[in-house]
């Protein structure tokens, strides 16, 4: 058992005192943030991510990369918690993944006046669906990476446009606007020198341009600034509804006998979620609504769903975070984001100069495996936070919202400014967020623009490589089994929703041609 | 709502496909050329379908109360930015200058305290309290605590502040 070996050293790397110290206000933070309902996890990791900078930099005493990546994902997890505090107490989402929630969490608080259960069961099937995820991964991750070592630029093209393929393929939205999206992502990455021949191109004669259109300004723009201002637009409409938040060591017992009655959903879900969180671009959002649509597919008294059902908190709630720790596994070691934080994480990775994927195993064991050890540490910290200070984090929605969005904006200014110390990324973020606005207006996905941003490069790099090798011949992706495999798969995920679409059109051909249509 | 959709996509596509070598070379332009091309096609299929499938009549805002919401917010923030940098531009023997760079302290005391001001509508001491109060905490927290280095303002320059 090499593994668990490899897994002592990480909880030896994590239980660092300041790695540890550093988890415990990374949770908090992403608590709060979870809480705060104007801001999302992306955001809130894609605004602290210039700090983690100077972490990994060994701004702290004792910092490094380490540090740096459990003080990320440890916001992550927080927020994964802390989105549905609002949703059962106030019937407000603070996270898109709590949104589900609303369903059962909130009536069963309200109506049912039993808050404390309610929050209770989401905390205990969040941790133990985490707690899934994470057994998972600390199981799955060190064979795929060794797998994907082999990989040449064939196979990690292919790889690359199987996550893509994925993100029109099975993305919520219109698979046209992710394909917008997606190819308005690659452009961006490609504004500066090319990788290759080093030739400028669409910087159109700037001279700042030439370094490319950074990461880091343009989701803060598009995630916190497009965030705040979607936000605006519903202040005034919102009306807290407000239930004391109280949880008794007795709602925790209760919740975890109603765990053991639904344990094998909770674990099933829990699984599911995981390999739902590893394919690229989806992550705890729609992981939580298919895990709820599963407990009331199973459940049987379905009547109930909508009225307070523990099963509608605990199914969705234990998919969410499974989701979300899975979203991770590819990031970390094929270097493709599962998820749209996970690609902000990613990024902070590329900052702090490492190379997501699978050579960080073998360079970085101990940053794998500190990571792989904190997760566990992580969970277990937000819970035992969450057991105690619901009430506190609850009062974090009474901060009033002319103090809270400005100082938020200010953060992010913060944030894009001190990476490179350039005004340009400044109005870099002030532009994407107005841009960011717009496009969630428009009901765009801002998923696919994301990955493909921060997988831009890449992808170019390994396509003109084995273009080369193949001397300009496309063939040559089809000389390996698995490149091949990979590309026709990818094709018949982009084919899925012009199918759809196209059978969805006969049927409504065929229901409109009986009665008369003008 | 979606003929903005559309004006966006269109200006967005037309100034993408700038520049596009004959695809067989592999060259640097060969790659933007063809993801531009994606995007401007996709493009068009969500705007001739936005076009052709008829819209309510109800617009992408509801109501004017949220339009001003939004742009309470965005404004401002537009403002703080270019408060920052300040605004102005060099020539050869000469640097014309129309607001001096009011640096990253000054100018967040500033738009805090607007917001706290206008749409908090809070009494003033508190007002002032906020906005010299999160710069102070900020500055204590980059410039001292992570030695992060952020814009100083004209007062800086002639060594009247600190910031």
């Amino acid at each position: 058992m090499e593994v668990l070996g490899d897994l002592a050293g990480g909880f030896a790397t994590a239980l660092h005192p300041i790695n540890l110290a550093m988890l415990f206000i990374a949770v908090v933070l992403g608590l709060v943030i979870g809480v705060l309902p104007g801001l999302g996890g992306t955001s809130g990791v894609a605004i602290l991510l210039p700090i983690t900078v100077f972490i990994a930099h060994g701004s702290l005493p004792g910092s490094d990369t380490t540090t740096a990546i459990i003080f990320l994902a440890g916001i992550y997890w927080g927020a994964l918690f802390g989105g549905v505090i609002t949703s059962i107490l106030f019937n407000i989402p603070g996270e898109p993944w709590a949104v589900v929630l609303l369903f059962d969490g909130f009536p069963l608080a309200k109506h049912l006046h039993k808050p404390g259960l309610a929050l209770a069961s989401s905390f205990v099937s969040s941790f133990l669906g985490a707690l899934t995820s994470t057994i998972l991964f600390t199981f799955f991750a060190l064979p795929i990476a060794l797998k994907a070592l082999d990989f040449g630029p064939a196979e990690l093209f292919a790889v690359f446009v199987l996550s893509f393929a994925t993100l029109i393929g099975l993305g919520a939205e219109a698979p046209m606007k992710s394909l917008a999206m997606l190819a308005l992502g690659l452009l961006l990455a490609a504004v500066g020198f090319d990788t290759i021949t080093g030739e400028q191109r669409l910087n159109f004669g700037q001279i700042p341009l030439l370094s490319g259109i950074s990461f880091v300004p343009v989701t803060i723009g598009l995630f916190g600034i497009g965030e705040i201002l979607a936000s605006a637009e519903e202040q005034g409409i919102g009306y807290v509804e407000k239930i004391s938040a109280r949880l008794g060591l007795g709602d925790v017992f209760e919740a975890i006998r109603e765990l053991r009655k639904r344990l094998r959903l909770v674990l099933s879900n829990a699984i599911i979620g995981f390999f739902f969180g590893v394919l690229p671009g989806h992550g705890a959002t729609a992981a939580s609504f298919l895990g709820y649509g599963l407990a009331r597919q199973y459940s049987s008294n379905k009547e109930n769903f909508g009225k307070g059902e523990i099963s509608g908190i605990m199914g969705p709630q234990s998919a969410a975070d499974s989701a979300g720790v899975a979203s991770l596994v590819p990031m970390i070691t094929l270097g493709i984001p599962g998820s749209p934080t996970s690609a902000v994480i990613m990024a902070g990775l590329f900052i702090w100069g490492l190379q997501p994927g699978p050579v960080l195993f073998i360079q970085h064991p101990d940053f794998v495996w500190g990571l792989i050890a904190s997760i566990y540490l992580g969970h277990l910290l937000t819970f035992i936070i969450c057991l105690l200070a619901v009430p506190l984090l609850a009062m974090i929605m009474r901060v009033p919202y002319a103090i809270i969005t400005p100082f938020i904006v200010v953060i992010s200014i913060i944030g894009s400014y001190s990476l490179n110390n350039s005004m340009l990324d400044v109005f870099i973020t002030v532009i994407f967020g107005v841009i960011g606005y717009w496009l969630r207006k428009m009901k765009y996905p801002l998923a696919p623009l994301v990955v493909a941003l921060v997988l831009g490069d890449s992808t170019e790099r390994e396509l003109r490589k084995a273009l080369i090798a193949g001397h300009g011949s496309p063939l040559y992706f089809f000389n390996s089994g698995l490149s091949t495999v990979l590309i026709l798969v990818a094709l018949v995920l982009v084919l899925i929703p012009l199918v759809r679409t196209i059978r969805r059109r006969r049927a409504a051909a065929a229901a409109a041609g009986s009665p008369a249509h003008p | 709502m979606l003929i903005a959709a559309v004006a966006m996509f269109d200006s967005r596509a037309a100034f993408n496909p700038s520049a596009g070598t004959s695809p067989g070379d592999v060259g640097a332009r060969w790659y933007p050329f063809w993801a531009a091309t994606i995007m401007g096609i996709a493009a068009l299929v969500v705007a001739y379908r936005s076009l052709a499938i008829p819209q309510t009549a109800a617009g992408v805002f509801e109501g004017r109360k949220s339009i001003f919401a939004v742009l309470k917010l965005a404004l401002p923030m537009v403002v703080y930015a270019l408060l920052i940098g300040g605004i102005g531009w060099r020539t050869t023997d000469f640097t014309y200058t129309v607001i001096p760079p009011f640096g990253f302290y000054l100018a967040t005391a500033l738009y805090m305290g607007v917001f706290a001001w206008w749409l908090g509508r809070y009494k003033i001491w508190w007002v002032a309290l906020i906005s010299v109060a999160f710069p102070l905490v900020i500055f204590a927290a980059f410039e001292i605590g992570f030695r992060v280095s952020l814009p100083k303002s004209f007062l800086y320059t002639s060594g009247i502040l600190p910031f």
